[in-house]
């Protein structure tokens, strides 16, 4: 019953905190009964598969614990935006975000040792309520529109839940429409610069970092491509990712440093008003992108170590199984 | 399109979502005058043709305890522990009271089918 003590401990995670125990054992309970019920009709004991299945029908832990929450707030517009299922998530990362965003942008203040601006960190926080509402809603639609139990498998789970193909091809069209344009952006600076590329030419630090970020997009390109053949490969995403978020994150810093990533072009016949495009440029770029990027990787770091971890768990167990059947046979010959 | 926004399915599963609801609580409190744990609830329901998945059930238990209609106790049966619910003393009276409600809507609606 292992997969049965992973999926409530994932369950109660979510769950009211004065209730949890209570809560939990009599989900634990139900559980157990359904599956021995199932055992008593098969006369035999459940696979894992089988375990899953019957998990999987009882639905996606945050879904199952939300439903113990009297306090279901939404966040709407005349049409709901972020529904009562995702709607506690939305403000704990909201939270986490504009902590971290704000946090950063001061210590940039201050490390660069200007004032700090106010309009400026308006402008943070509301990138991030925009980005962070905006990826909620997606996340909502997809819900609405695609009911299926499980969207965010809890890790200790996700080895044995294999990866829908419609994950890996919106992955893989979304990657690959972004590593395309990332290519070309050298040989086609209007691709970044639209009408001002007359006026502007990208950096060096562009072309030093061009070829380590295409190296780790295709590498993301890879993952998804096979999962979509090798769908069962399901820690092939935990553990891809993981290395291209602590890649990522460690060219951070060399990033930031290289500031300024536009300049004014040799032949650009306004050169005043050439400076200001590219003052904004740079602003967009560094604030905009570069200074929120690192938050991103680090957690993307955390969530995919933790995510590696039962398939790492399961890798050690496999081995000492090898070593102990080796041992076994040794013994008996 | 109905309404502009929701298909004429979305439509039909809100309104029967919400007739459901309603349904599903009176049919709780009432196999709940005997007392019973909620996987031989669920199991009870269903053979009396009111599927409720456990999602729906266990929070609906919950609340109705927390309304006071329902008692629980945890007690060993088949050497599990099992939480066992039955209707309290205000439960009784609820009910009597939701059960009177549903006899006249339902002979309203019948009336009101029968002019139709």
């Amino acid at each position: 019953m292992e997969l049965l003590e992973s999926y409530l401990k994932a369950v109660r995670r979510y769950l009211p905190r004065r209730q949890r125990d209570d809560i939990i054992a009599e989900l634990s309970e139900e559980l157990r009964s359904q599956m021995e019920s199932r055992q008593a009709e098969l006369r035999r004991p459940l696979r894992d598969e089988e375990q899953m299945a019957v998990l999987k029908q009882y639905g996606d832990p945050m879904v199952v614990a939300r439903r113990y929450h009297q306090n279901r707030r939404s966040l709407s517009i005349g049409w709901e935006l972020v529904g009562p299922e995702l709607f506690p998530m939305y403000l704990i990362i909201l939270g986490l975000n504009m902590a971290c965003a704000l946090g950063c942008t001061i210590a940039i203040f201050l490390y660069l040792h200007q004032p700090i601006e106010i309009g400026t960190l308006a402008r943070v926080a509301l990138i991030q309520v925009g980005v962070v509402t905006l990826t909620f809603t997606i996340l909502n639609l997809v819900r609405r529109k695609f009911p299926q139990p499980w969207y965010y498998p809890p890790a200790e789970l996700a080895p044995m839940i294999p990866i829908a193909p419609w994950y890996s091809i919106s992955g893989l069209s979304v990657w690959a429409l972004f590593t395309l344009w990332w290519t070309l952006v050298p040989f086609a600076p209007r691709l970044l610069l639209s009408s001002a590329a007359s006026s502007l030419e990208l950096a060096p630090a562009w072309h030093r970092f061009y070829l380590p970020i295409l190296a780790l997009l295709l590498l993301g390109i890879a993952q998804r491509a096979v999962n979509l053949v090798r769908p069962r490969w399901s820690g092939l995403v935990p553990g891809s990712r993981f290395l291209i978020n602590a890649i990522a994150l460690g060219l951070q810093y060399p990033l930031i440093k290289s500031y300024p990533y536009v300049l004014v072009a040799a032949g650009a016949t306004d050169k005043v008003h050439a400076a200001q495009v590219a003052a904004n440029f740079n602003g967009l770029i560094l604030w905009g992108v570069l200074s929120w990027m690192w938050i991103y990787h680090l957690v993307s770091v955390v969530i995919y170590a933790w995510y590696c971890a039962p398939y790492v768990r399961r890798l050690f167990k496999r081995k000492e199984a090898r070593i102990r059947f080796t041992q076994e046979i040794n013994g008996v010959l | 399109m109905a309404n502009g926004t929701l298909s004429h399915e979305e439509v039909f599963e809100n309104l029967r979502l919400e007739l459901r609801r309603g349904c599903l609580t009176l049919a709780v409190l009432t196999q709940l005058r005997t007392e019973r744990y909620g996987y031989t609830l669920r199991k009870a329901l269903s053979d009396d043709g009111l599927e409720i998945d456990e999602g729906t059930l266990y929070p609906l238990l919950r609340r109705l305890e927390g309304q006071g209609l329902l008692v629980s106790e945890w007690r060993e049966e088949d050497k599990r522990n099992k939480r066992f619910y039955r209707l309290s003393e205000t439960g009784k009276t609820v009910l009597r009271q939701l059960l009177f409600e549903w006899g006249r809507i339902n002979s309203s609606l019948e009336r009101i089918l029968q002019e139709a």
